[in-house]
C-alpha cells in the first residue's frame, strides 16, 4: 500500500517552527548588525567632534569630575582588595616551592598588565556607563536631546564628546591609581600576614616590572574607556517610549560593555604583546 | 474657508495649498508640499499640503495620533518627510543635515509638550542656553536677556530655581522664555496647555498671542484645547486621516466649516450651535 503525499501545506506546517526559528535568527541578525554599524557612525561622528569647533570644554572638565573623579573610590577598593587577595592567595600557592619572595613579582604583574586595566573598566562600565546611558536616555525620551536639535546644537557635540573623551582621559588615571592601590593592598598583605618586609616587596616588584607593562596596561584602558561611552552614549540615544525603556538601555549598557571588555581585553593583550 | 473630502487617498484634492488667506499678513513662510510620512506602514501624513503665512498663529487641531507634532517637527527637520517637500523661508529643509540645518533652526524655535526644560541646570542656564550658544554676549548680557525673557511670560526672579523646582505650568512658561530668547521668527508650540489646569491654560495662550505680536513671530500651535484654540488662533487646520481635512478661521468652523470638523469639536465638549459653543466662538481673539 502507498503512503499518500503530504500537500505543501502540510509540508508548510511541519516546518513552520523551523521557519519561525530562522525569521527570529535573521531579525536578531539584522538588529546585531543594525546596532554595530549604528554604534561605529556614532564613534566616527565623536571622532570628528573632537576635532573640530565647538568644544565643549567645561562640559568636559565637569564630565571628567563627574566620571573619573567620582570613580575613584570604587575602583581603588576593588584594586586594593584584589591585590591583598592576590598577595595571599599567591603566598598560599608559592609558599610550598619556596617561592614567597616572589609575591611583590606575581601581585604587581598581574595587577599592571591584567586585573588593573579590566577590573577598573569593569567596574567604570558598571558605574559610569550605566550613568551615561541613563541621563542621556531619560533625556532622549523627556525630548531634551530634541530641543538641544531644535537649537541647533549637536547632540553628539553636547553630550557624547564630551562625556566619550572624559571617560578615554579618565580610564587610564583610574587605572594607573588602581594599580598602585592593588600594589599597597598586596604590600600590607605581605608585611601584616607574611611577616615580609616591605623592602623586599618592593624590590620583587623592581626586579621584574618594566615600562612596557605599565604602558601596554594603561594602552589596553584607552580603548576600553572609548568602548564604555560609546556605548552607554549610543544606548541612551536609542531609548525610547519612557522609564521602562531607559532602564533596559541602562542594563544593555552594563552587558554589552562588559562582554566588549572582556573580549576586546584577548585582541588588545595580543596586540600590545607583539609590539 | 474650505473643506476637503475625509478620504485619505491619494488622488482627493488637500485644501491647504489654495485656501485663500483669511488674514493674510504676509508671505508664505512655511509651506508643505505633498508631504507624505509613515509610521510602522501607516500613512500618518497622507500628501499632505498646507501654507503657513507670515505673522500669523495657526492651530493645528485633530484626533490624538493624527500626525500634529509629526507635521510640527517636520518645519524645524526634527522629522524628514519620506516624500514631498517643505519649504522654510522659502528654502527646501528636506534631506538636509543636521550642519545644514542649522541656520533655519537658529531662526525658529520649538515649544516642547513637557518644557524638555534641561534637568541639570537652572532657569537661568536653560534661559539664556541658546544665547550663550550662538552669540558672542558677555555673561552679563545672557543675564540682561534672560531677566527680560522671564519678566515677559510674567516669572521674574525665578533665575535660581531648578526645574524640578517649578510647577508644571512654570516649567512651560520658562521653556516658552527660552524658545524666544534668540527671537525667533517662527515658534513651534506642541501641545502647549496639554496637561495644565484651566487657569494655567489660559494664561500660556495669552502668552502665545502676546509674544507673536510684540516679537512678530509666525506661530504654529498643535493643539486639541479647543477653548486655547479659540484665543490663539488667527486660523485652524484640522488634520485627520493624514491629511488637513480644513483650513479657516475660528468663526468659520463655528458656522459648519467642516461635518467631521463639527464632530470634533462636539466630541471634545463643544457642541456646535449651542450656547456654549457660541459663547466661546463669539469671544474676540485674545480675550
Amino acid at each position: 500500500m502507498t503512503q499518500p503525499q503530504p500537500s505543501a501545506t502540510a509540508i508548510f506546517y511541519r516546518n513552520l517552527r523551523w521557519l519561525r526559528f530562522v525569521d527570529r535568527f535573521g531579525r536578531k541578525g539584522q538588529q546585531a548588525v543594525e546596532y554595530v554599524g549604528g554604534l561605529a557612525q556614532l564613534v566616527g561622528q565623536t571622532v570628528t567632534g573632537v576635532f573640530t569647533r565647538p568644544f565643549y570644554s567645561s562640559e568636559l572638565l565637569r564630565q571628567m569630575d563627574e566620571l573619573g573623579v567620582k570613580s575613584v573610590s570604587i575602583t581603588g577598593i576593588t584594586a586594593l582588595f584584589t591585590g591583598m587577595v592576590l598577595a595571599l592567595q599567591s603566598a598560599y600557592s608559592l609558599e610550598a616551592f619556596g617561592g614567597k619572595a616572589f609575591i611583590g613579582r606575581v601581585v604587581s604583574l598581574s595587577l599592571v598588565r591584567e586585573l588593573g586595566p579590566v577590573l577598573t573598566a569593569l567596574m567604570v562600565g558598571g558605574r559610569v556607563g550605566s550613568g551615561i546611558t541613563a541621563e542621556i536616555g531619560s533625556m532622549t525620551v523627556t525630548e531634551q536631546v530634541d530641543a538641544l536639535r531644535a537649537m541647533a546644537i549637536s547632540p553628539i557635540r553636547r553630550l557624547v564628546v564630551p562625556r566619550v573623551l572624559a571617560t578615554v582621559i579618565m580610564m587610564p588615571v583610574l587605572t594607573a591609581i588602581a594599580d598602585l592601590l592593588g600594589i599597597l593592598g598586596g604590600l600590607l598583605i605581605a608585611v601584616v600576614e607574611l611577616n615580609m618586609t616591605p623592602q623586599d616587596y618592593i624590590t620583587s616588584i623592581w626586579q621584574q616590572l618594566s615600562i612596557s607593562d605599565i604602558f601596554s596596561g594603561l594602552g589596553k584602558t584607552v580603548f576600553f574607556g572609548l568602548e564604555i561611552a560609546a556605548i552607554g552614549c549610543y544606548n541612551g540615544l536609542q531609548a525610547q517610549g519612557g522609564a521602562a525603556s531607559v532602564g533596559q538601555a541602562t542594563t544593555r549598557t552594563v552587558v554589552l560593555a562588559s562582554i566588549c571588555v572582556l573580549i576586546s581585553d584577548f585582541f588588545l593583550t595580543k596586540l600590545f604583546l607583539a609590539i | 474657508m474650505s473643506t476637503a473630502s475625509s478620504t485619505a487617498s491619494r488622488p482627493a484634492p488637500d485644501p491647504g495649498g489654495g485656501t485663500p488667506a483669511p488674514n493674510p499678513r504676509g508671505e508664505t513662510i512655511v509651506e508643505f508640499r505633498e508631504v507624505w510620512k509613515s509610521y510602522s506602514g501607516r500613512d500618518v501624513l497622507a500628501g499632505v499640503n498646507l501654507k503657513i503665512r507670515r505673522g500669523e498663529v495657526l492651530c493645528v487641531l485633530g484626533p490624538s495620533g493624527t500626525g500634529k507634532s509629526v507635521t510640527l517637527r517636520h518645519i524645524n527637520g526634527l522629522t524628514q518627510p519620506d516624500n514631498g517637500d517643505v519649504l522654510v523661508f522659502g528654502e527646501s529643509v528636506v534631506g538636509l543635515s543636521e550642519e545644514e540645518l542649522s541656520p533655519v533652526r537658529r531662526r525658529t524655535a520649538m515649544l516642547f509638550q513637557g518644557g524638555a526644560l534641561f534637568d541639570s541646570m537652572n532657569v537661568e542656564e536653560n534661559v539664556g542656553f541658546p544665547v550663550a550658544q550662538h552669540t558672542d554676549k558677555t555673561p552679563e548680557e545672557v543675564a540682561a536677556i534672560v531677566a527680560e525673557k522671564l519678566t515677559m511670560v510674567g516669572l521674574p526672579g525665578i533665575q535660581r530655581k531648578l526645574p524640578s523646582e517649578l510647577s508644571g505650568g512654570m516649567r512651560k512658561r520658562v521653556a516658552l522664555a527660552r524658545s524666544i530668547a534668540l527671537d525667533p521668527e517662527i515658534i513651534l508650540y506642541d501641545e502647549p496647555t496639554t496637561g495644565l489646569d484651566p487657569l494655567s491654560s489660559e494664561k500660556i495662550a495669552q502668552l502665545i498671542v502676546d509674544i507673536n505680536v510684540r516679537l512678530q513671530t509666525t506661530s504654529v500651535v498643535v493643539t486639541h484645547d479647543i477653548v486655547a484654540a479659540r484665543t490663539v488662533a488667527d486660523r485652524l487646520a484640522f488634520l485627520q486621516q493624514g491629511r488637513f481635512q480644513f483650513i479657516g478661521t475660528f468663526d468659520e468652523a463655528a458656522r459648519g466649516g467642516h461635518p467631521v470638523l463639527m464632530e470634533y469639536f462636539r466630541s471634545m465638549g463643544f457642541p456646535c450651535g449651542t450656547g456654549v459653543f457660541s459663547a466661546v466662538s463669539d469671544a474676540p481673539k485674545g480675550t
